[in-house]
């Protein structure tokens, strides 16, 4: 059995786990009585898609998915600050 | 190299099930400051774990084209992911703090407590 068959096997198995784990995600972004738990939600299912793209970058064999990962991650981390930033002190400014 | 191979297939493996328990704790459990610690689950092991997973995995494979700028840009973004996440998510507790946003009831509260006695 070679490798990539093997590869294929093991993603048989975790890309459903990684679905499931996307809607419960969804489920609280929508649920979410405050602004903080939906801004969370959000987050994590940022770095989750993020993570889920580089498996998808070895699945389909294309560097290009990579890329946007990064940017997704990096974006995660910037909503979170702007929205720290927007509840404490009512404004975002710079 | 595959030994590399495997090593990140259960890397991912550890991934997939750190997301799907987190996912849950964020779901289920009663008020924000206690589902912070599951985000960390969800973020931290379910996102940075799988992401040097993925870096491991890409250097032992050998069918894959292009697999050294796979496992260089997954690495760097399980760095980015490790640095920025607790950040991001100490800073969105402070916010929730300062204005007041979450109602709790704390079952112990010492400070509470020392507070109106003096």
């Amino acid at each position: 059995m070679s490798l990539e068959s093997q590869f294929f096997l093991l993603m048989k198995f975790v890309i459903p786990v990684y679905l499931l784990a996307f809607i419960i995600y969804a489920v609280r972004a929508f649920k979410g009585p405050t602004i903080a738990d939906i801004i969370l939600a959000v987050d994590c299912l940022s770095f989750d898609v993020a993570a889920f793209m580089a498996i998808l970058a070895v699945y389909f064999k294309s560097v290009y998915l990579v890329s946007g990962a990064i940017i997704l991650a990096l974006w995660g981390y910037l909503l979170d600050i702007y929205i720290a930033k927007h509840l404490v002190s009512k404004e975002v400014g710079a | 190299m595959s030994v590399l191979f495997y090593i990140g297939a259960l890397l991912i493996v550890i991934g997939a099930l750190c997301d799907f328990f987190g996912a849950l704790g964020l779901l289920r459990f009663p008020n924000f400051y206690v589902r912070l610690h599951a985000a960390t689950v969800g973020i931290i092991g379910g996102a940075a774990v799988p992401l040097f997973g993925v870096a491991l995995l890409a250097l032992g494979a050998d069918f894959l084209p292009n697999r050294y700028a796979i496992a260089g840009a997954s690495f760097i973004t399980g760095v980015i992911v490790l640095l920025a996440s607790p950040a991001g998510s100490h800073a969105l507790a402070y916010a929730a703090h300062r204005a007041k946003l979450v109602e709790w009831e704390p079952k112990v509260d010492h400070l509470g407590e020392v507070r109106e006695s003096d």
